[in-house]
């Protein structure tokens, strides 16, 4: 009997040690993909292009050198009917084994965007195990996503976080481009009657200079990364790009501000005082009136004065109040240029179908298959906007009154 | 005797339960246990010669036996004999107490024969505790045990004067268990020094002892001590019972001790605990443990031991709360760092990536590029190479001492880095679970928390996280399984005993410790109600009317 306790123990065991370490995987084996560009063939097929990083030109303190003497990522290129295919067909061009897990930006071709669309290739990223949902999508404005992928960046070693940094700082500093994950896209596409926007971003420069190491050896690089404008995907195709103000609207409305500047008129001086928003609210409200959807946008924001280039005596509580005033007119106008665009593109990138179908949900069931095409060009918007200047900076008078008095 | 087997087994049917493992085994024939097997007894001679002869002969005529031969009586016709080992006793009690008031005595017309042992105990011998002994092997014991014998020629007796003495080392600060604050001495390699250090702090005649040999060679006093009414009678009666039936050879330290009556052998965990400060002996007396002092040795055993105790510090009771909280729970952070923290770097870099933020998986990455071994390789290596070190390090005389500390930094920390062998970021899990097996306080539980990191790592090399897991559930269920002297290990957290959980992982203020561990006491009641200190209401400010006029300044 105890015999064969410890046989079964022995066998137990056994078992154990014969599965060996069957997910093992050596660090040194490894290949991080920090980026990935997917473009279109001529013949329609995928092509990706995979930005791998080198681990020892980037974190290489260790030899003394620096690591200057070779790029801190490698890429590798490769088609296929898709993606997974293109993936597979990879590894024949690297010695090692393509690690996922850390890629964290993904780039479109313009072109593939505007043509096939995004829908096709999500799938793909979305099932397998290694690859994350929170990566971030962006759009290759202008060029194809393995010009992008391929340039050298100073500053951020690795481009693919130059890409993401960038983003995620001008979003919350001046709110012009989003940061959206794939997760995000994935769902705003999924979801009834809305289009998605997505981040887009151009190689500013000559693109064979950009994948030289020269390119860093200037303190003005030639060629270099830049966040550009917000794409507008309707039904997974890219539609329309929206820049400046427009953009910025969009930006608001989704509520994904965080400050930015804003500059009005005062004394007859265009754009002569600059308020910086510190933070700003807006929430979106729907009502349905005879079948009839009504959207109301309400906007609360809250900033400093940073820069005024006429005298203006702030101490005065009507100025300020007339500061605000004009400040409201100056932000509706943006929200006001940014929802008409929309509804040019018949495209509902702000969400508003969301927030009808929140409040109405039965009512939305009507209207849900021609929300984007027939009642969201139509809608009535409500814009209303609060606006208040907190603080004034280290100053309150500023010294362009005194040199204003003493020239008197 | 046959009575008293009967009674032990009734006790250990009575409580089946309590000392699960225990088995009532067939009992050796009580005779033969802490007695020499091979001689029936030997009563001592009527001759002096004889007896000296007998003596000379047993001891090997070892040069350290001294025989002093002495005539008394008026016409110096008694035949006396004084016998003691040299180096033993204490040569100044013999000579004032012993040799000058028998040479000098006063009795020389009174004594003879036939009175002389009566006279020398009650009238002659100015000496504290003196027994009359017939047999040779009580009086082989008394001799070993550095008392001085005195033989009378025509008397089958003889005296056993108490002159236990000769060189000890004196009271010195602790070397292995070291406070901030507290009491500094250290128990002492003498047996009757240390049961005195504990004396000396807990006055109350509860306090018993009881005294036997253990060794059939080396005869080795071992001391029971716990504190009647607060220990756990059935506890006290299964040691006592364990004690009495080891049968070996020798006790050299308490450790033989520790080995031969502990509940669990296959275990790395220890299951008693051993100190060698007094205030830690008297801390656990106080909660209901009983104490196992062992000549020869400062490590005192004390039982029955629980996993948390390993991680508590003298100083944890005499800090205030709040910092002795914040540094135990420090202490089980390094426990389990000192653990699984090589396991986790081999778990991280072969098997979970993506755990990593990529900066940091980029910059380990970096460092393995130029290293040829495996994660688990690697790691493997430099604990051992370390293990080496601490090894050497410990064995080596204090003056080549540095020279490890040296050469090993020089290894380990740059060596092999610029060779390539290892990552620095190795160097850094390495160190980092040495400084925290150092810092666990028990050094059994670091030693065996030691081992069991080996483990984990295998564990983690093979299956990941998922192993580390694998190997932490297994260890706990093996702690949960352990038991010391019929207390589980793991308690008061299994079985949960939420008045007891003040004293652990946490330790509350003294005023909320109002009950003793309550699996290992009999007596609970550690203090009284209301123990929350008051100080006098206040005052609020003090208010001085001043007079007008006054002024307000110093």
């Amino acid at each position: 009997m105890k015999r064969k306790g410890v046989f079964l123990l022995l066998m137990m065991t056994m078992t154990l040690l014969l599965t060996s370490c069957w997910s093992k995987k050596e660090l040194t084996d490894l290949a991080i993909v920090s980026a990935m560009g997917i473009d279109e063939t001529k013949d329609g097929r995928f092509h990706i292009t995979l930005q791998i990083i080198n681990p020892g030109n980037v974190a290489g303190g260790m030899q003394g050198g620096g690591g200057s003497q070779s790029p801190p990522i490698t890429i590798y290129s490769a088609s296929g009917d898709n993606i997974v295919e293109a993936s597979r067909r990879a590894s024949g061009r690297i010695s090692r084994r393509l690690y996922y897990a850390h890629t964290n930006l993904v780039v479109v071709g313009e072109r593939l965007a505007r043509k096939e669309g995004l829908n096709t290739l999500i799938d793909g990223l979305d099932r397998d195990p290694e690859f994350r949902n929170t990566s971030t999508l962006v759009i290759a404005k202008n060029s194809t996503a393995a010009d992008l992928v391929k340039t050298l960046t100073p500053v951020d070693k690795i481009p693919a976080n130059k890409v993401l940094k960038t983003l995620e700082f001008t979003e919350r500093k001046w709110g012009e481009n989003v940061k959206t994950s794939l997760q995000e896209v994935m769902k705003s596409i999924e979801s009834p009657g809305r289009g998605a926007v997505v981040s887009g971003f151009r190689l500013v420069g000559n693109p064979q200079q950009a994948q030289k190491l020269d390119n860093l050896q200037e303190s003005a690089p030639a060629a270099t990364l830049r966040a550009s404008g917000i794409a507008v995907l309707k039904k997974g195709k890219l539609v329309d790009w929206l820049y400046g103000k427009p953009a910025r609207g969009t930006v608001w409305i989704l509520d994904k501000i965080q400050g930015t500047d804003i500059n009005i008129d005062w004394a007859g001086k265009k754009e002569a005082i600059a308020y910086q928003t510190v933070r700003q609210k807006t929430s979106v409200s729907a009502q349905v009136k005879n079948g009839k959807p009504h959207i109301s946008v309400h906007t609360r924001a809250e900033g400093d004065i940073g820069d005024m280039e006429v005298p203006v005596d702030i101490t005065d509580p009507k100025v300020i109040t007339k500061i605000e005033q004009s400040l409201r007119k100056e932000i509706k106008k943006e929200l006001r240029v940014a929802i008409e665009r929309a509804q040019k593109n018949k495209t509902d990138i702000l969400g508003f179908g969301e927030v009808v179908h929140r409040t109405r949900p039965n009512q939305f069931k009507k209207l849900k298959t021609e929300w984007n095409d027939v009642y969201f060009p139509k809608l009535d918007v409500d814009i209303t906007v609060e606006a208040y200047v907190r603080r004034a900076g280290l100053r309150n008078k500023s010294f362009l009154s005194g040199v204003k008095e003493n020239q008197k | 005797m046959v009575k008293v087997i009967k009674t032990e087994r009734r006790v250990l049917k009575s409580m089946p339960s309590f000392f699960k493992d225990r088995k009532p085994k067939k009992k050796r024939p009580q005779g033969d246990e802490n007695q020499t097997t091979d001689h029936q007894i030997e009563r001592i001679q009527v001759s002096l010669s004889g007896n000296l002869n007998m003596i000379e002969q047993k001891t090997g005529n070892s040069s350290d036996v001294v025989i002093r031969e002495i005539k008394m009586g008026g016409d110096s016709d008694i035949k006396t004999a004084i016998v003691y080992v040299e180096g033993i006793v204490d040569n100044q009690s013999i000579q004032e107490y012993l040799l000058q008031s028998m040479m000098k005595d006063d009795h020389k017309e009174v004594i003879n024969q036939q009175n002389a042992i009566d006279l020398l105990s009650k009238d002659i011998m100015t000496i504290g505790n003196i027994s009359p002994i017939t047999n040779f092997d009580d009086l082989f014991a008394s001799l070993m045990a550095g008392d001085t014998l005195i033989l009378v020629d025509g008397v089958d007796q003889a005296l056993s004067a108490s002159t236990k003495g000769g060189e000890k080392r004196s009271i010195a600060e602790s070397t292995t268990q070291m406070v901030v604050r507290g009491p500094k001495g250290a128990f002492t390699e003498s047996l009757g020094t240390n049961t005195a250090m504990v004396r000396r702090i807990i006055k109350t005649p509860d306090l018993w002892m009881e005294s036997l040999k253990v060794g059939r060679v080396t005869k080795t006093d071992v001391t029971l001590m716990y504190i009647h009414g607060i220990a756990n009678d059935k506890v006290v009666k299964e040691i006592r019972q364990r004690l009495h039936r080891i049968d070996i050879d020798s006790i050299l330290e308490s450790g033989y001790i520790e080995q031969l009556i502990e509940d669990q052998t296959l275990t790395p965990f220890p299951t008693m605990y051993n100190t060698e400060r007094p205030d830690v002996v008297a801390g656990n007396l106080l909660e209901g443990r009983i104490a196992i002092f062992v000549d020869g040795t400062p490590f005192v055993l004390i039982a029955p031991a629980i996993f948390m105790q390993f991680f508590q510090s003298a100083e944890d009771y005499y800090a205030r709360f709040d910092i002795a909280t914040s540094i135990r729970l420090l202490r089980i952070f390094m426990f389990m760092i000192s653990l699984i923290a090589p396991a986790t770097y081999v778990a991280v870099t072969t098997f979970h990536q993506e755990m990593v933020p990529t900066m940091l998986i980029v910059a380990i990455a970096a460092q393995r590029e130029s290293v040829p071994f495996p994660a688990f390789v690697e790691a493997v290596l430099m604990e051992i190479t370390f293990e080496i070190l601490r090894e050497a390090g410990i064995r080596l005389p204090k003056a080549i001492g540095s020279a490890v500390s040296i050469v090993g930094a020089l290894v380990i920390g740059q060596a092999a880095v610029q060779a390539s062998i290892v990552s620095p970021a190795m160097v850094i899990i390495v160190s980092i679970t040495a400084i925290a097996s150092f810092a666990t306080p028990s050094f059994d539980m670091a030693i065996s928390a030691r081992l069991i990191r080996f483990l984990f790592m295998i564990g983690a090399a093979t299956f990941g996280f998922y192993g580390i897991i694998l190997c932490l559930l297994m260890m706990v269920v093996h702690l949960c399984s352990l038991r010391s002297f019929g207390v589980p290990y793991m308690a008061p957290f299994a079985p949960f005993i939420p008045v007891n959980n003040g004293d652990t992982v946490v330790r509350l203020p003294w005023w909320t410790l109002r009950q003793r561990p309550r699996l290992i006491t009999a007596n609970t009641v550690r203090e009284g109600t209301n123990q929350y200190p008051h100080p006098p209401a206040s005052r609020g400010m003090v208010n001085r009317d001043f007079e007008e006029g006054d002024n307000n300044e110093a």
